[in-house]
């Protein structure tokens, strides 16, 4: 009898355990039809703007629930979650080079062209640098608004060159010269950095690609085995594997970045976006010593890429699609758009690189190469193929890097990353 | 004849020092970082002699308030194993005791599927329900993977045991049940201890899951983690101090049981 009754007990404690367990939980379906979720990703851009969102809330009587996740994990989230028809945000921000046209063919990003031709005068969205704008153009229709800009840049160690007595680089020669003249493996030091991993280099190395006059594809053909793309292989491969600290076939900017802030590089190519971390004394030892020039010159010119690193969109599930205009229209209009770019952010509008208001929180070394880089007809709008299957195009891509890096056969691997490609293009077209 | 004998104590010494090394240098490695500046930590020359700050945990308990990730993953880790150990052993002893071979292989699937191809489906049902983001979803979900990890434990365990004890003890006039109750389950207590730390363990490390269906309330301390990391800038220090204070508990707790699970894990060879 007893036993029974402690038998009942933990049966009947084992069904109400989850259910008790779930009341600290918060609906968030739309019964209150003016929260608007905005899902964001750890990003300055994101802290910065969190304090000016009770501004909005304020103005237009919105209530904004904010969700925040590492990169990555926001785009498991979006994933996963709009593969369900998911309303959990309303408003999202994605990454155009690696997710948008995946997102726009699963029609899971709401298109605004409507709302851009009702939207006030005054949000200017011709002030948009017209890179960023296509990079969220998908077949002639527009599906976000674009934020934070990032450019290439050659990043330099003043000290390094001032005691080599060299200067600036502005083409690729007098940058493989320069590299040369301060690489000293005795001394730990050398003269050149740029990201080797696999699938991370693609990027930095697209840069040199266009430099060298050459692209991924030109559309429907891949293009990685012609004479300028071969050379810009070679190039990218004999700086790293001659000029290098050991080891950049395993370094994304994670690994890469601290090298160049600890002053043992000379000159680093990498995104704009990093700077932050060179002037912050807890990271870096080149506060004062780190410089930074317009990408160089290859046969081709100097085309660095100019991409819209992230941008705002709307989710096409959600059921307050009038609100999250209202708030993209605010955060990405002039004037929110300028004071977050005086909190140091790279926004995409033009004028804030005219204005002396938008350049305030600058250095002018870096202005001037975001100038030069964004000038018509220097940059180039994309810095990975533009497919849907972003990830597997890298891969193949960066082989030749690698093994360029590595010092083997780099004509060979270019000669089958060509072929891999073009069944790669046949097949993503064909779909 | 002296080289000989020598041979099998250096092999040991050196074999020893290998595999430790192998599993302690990251741990060392994780903890030293946690003490550095981020500088510290990127230069090889402070490897080892650096100036100590506490400043990264400062930021742990203080910037990024890990102490409610704490909360709900001891909740969704410790409601979770319980819940399985209750539904799971009682389960494990009726699969053993009346060799229901198809239901335990029933239980087996669920742990080959790979989980990952089950979050949307989960995230669906949950969504439609309302439950997405609360512990019951985080708890059943991680029921899912526990309550197979325990019966199977536990299955390997009864088998073990003579199954005599059970039968005098009914002779002596207790139920199947009383004599599972007051014989079997207080024999099985280092079965329990394993099955109970292990589903712990594998709650309180779950990522995939908690990534999906937590929400800003109910997320757990994998998470969290990637607080520190954000675009275009690592806070390398802080997240070392986090990952330590993840790793303590499970550290103390499994110090603490230890005992009850090596000898859980060698029951079966020591009575063959």
């Amino acid at each position: 009898m007893k036993l029974k009754n402690t038998m009942t007990a933990v049966a009947a404690l084992a069904l109400l355990l989850p259910v008790a367990a779930c009341s600290p939980s918060a609906p968030k379906d739309g019964a209150e039809s003016q929260t608007l979720n905005v899902a964001l990703p750890t990003h300055a851009w994101t802290n910065a703007i969190k304090e000016s969102i009770p501004e909005f809330e304020k103005a237009s009587g919105i209530k904004v629930a904010l969700t925040t996740f590492g990169e990555d994990q926001l785009s498991d989230q979006y994933n996963v979650k709009l593969n369900t028809k998911s309303k959990d945000f309303d408003v999202m921000m994605f990454r155009p080079p690696q997710d948008g046209k995946l997102f726009v063919q699963n029609g899971w990003l709401a298109p605004v062209d409507d709302y851009l031709k009702k939207a006030d005068a005054g949000y200017k969205w011709d002030d948009f640098l017209p890179a960023t704008v296509d990079s969220v153009t998908v077949d002639g229709s527009v599906y976000g608004a674009p934020l934070i800009t990032e450019q290439e840049v050659l990043y330099y160690n003043k000290k390094l060159l001032a005691e080599a007595n060299v200067k600036v680089p502005t083409t690729m020669e007098e940058l493989e010269a320069a590299a040369a003249k301060l690489t000293d493996r005795d001394k730990g030091q050398f003269g050149f950095l740029s990201r080797g991993q696999l699938s991370a280099s693609v990027t930095q190395f697209s840069s040199f690609l266009y430099s060298f006059g050459a692209d991924f594809d030109n559309g429907k053909k891949a293009t990685l085995d012609t004479p300028e793309a071969k050379k810009a292989y070679e190039f990218y491969g004999r700086m790293l594997n001659q000029y290098a600290p050991p080891g950049t076939t395993e370094m994304n900017w994670i690994q890469a970045m601290p090298i160049f802030a600890q002053g043992k590089v000379a000159f680093y190519t990498d995104v704009s976006s990093l700077s932050p971390n060179l002037d912050d004394p807890s990271t870096s030892t080149v506060v004062n010593d780190w410089g930074v020039a317009p990408f160089p010159a290859g046969p081709a010119g100097s085309h660095p890429y100019n991409i819209s690193a992230w941008a705002l969109g709307i989710n096409a599930f959600s059921e307050s699609k009038d609100a999250a205009w209202k708030f993209m229209e605010w955060a990405t209009g002039p004037d929110m758009s300028l004071k977050l770019q005086q909190k140091g952010q790279s926004l995409a509008r033009a004028s804030l690189y005219s204005s002396a208001e938008g350049t305030k929180g600058f250095r002018d070394d870096m202005i001037a190469a975001i100038k030069t880089s964004t000038a018509p007809g220097v940059a180039v709008g994309h810095d990975r193929p533009l497919v849907v299957k972003v990830s597997e195009a890298r891969e193949i891509i960066g082989k030749p890097i690698v093994t360029g890096i590595d010092g083997g056969d780099v004509a060979g691997a270019i000669e089958e990353a060509q072929t891999k490609y073009q069944q790669f293009l046949d097949e993503e077209t064909k779909a | 004849m002296s080289s000989k004998r020598l041979a099998y104590p250096i092999f040991r010494i050196v074999m020893l020092t290998v595999v430790v090394m192998t599993l302690v240098i990251p741990f060392a490695w994780m903890v030293l970082s946690s003490f550095k500046s981020n500088l510290a930590i990127t230069d090889p020359k402070q490897l080892l002699s650096f100036s100590p700050t506490l400043a990264n945990y400062e930021t742990v308990f203080g910037v990024a308030d890990f102490l409610p990730f704490l909360i709900n993953s001891l909740v969704i880790g410790l409601a979770s194993t319980l819940v399985s150990l209750v539904i799971g052993v009682p389960a494990a002893w009726v699969m053993a005791r009346y060799q229901m071979t198809k239901s335990s292989t029933g239980v087996l699937v669920a742990r080959i599927i790979p989980t990952i191809s089950l979050l949307i489906p989960w995230y669906y049902i949950f969504a439609q329900t309302g439950l997405a983001g609360t512990y019951t979803s985080l708890i059943l979900a991680h029921m899912f993977v526990s309550l197979p990890l325990i019966v199977w434990i536990m299955l390997g365990f009864f088998e073990q045991l003579p199954i005599d004890l059970e039968e005098s003890a009914q002779v002596d006039g207790l139920t199947p049940i009383g004599a599972f109750w007051r014989i079997t389950l207080r024999l099985s207590t280092p079965g329990l201890a394993t099955a109970g730390i292990l589903s712990f363990i594998f709650s309180w490390n779950n990522f995939m899951f908690a990534l999906i269906l937590s929400s800003a309330q109910t997320r757990t301390l994998p998470i969290a983690l990637y607080n520190f990391i954000s675009y275009a800038s690592i806070d390398w220090g802080g997240l070392m101090a986090a990952s330590v204070t993840i790793t303590l508990p499970v550290c103390v707790f499994a110090l603490i049981f230890q005992r009850y699970v090596v000898a859980g894990l060698t029951a079966g060879s020591m009575k063959g």
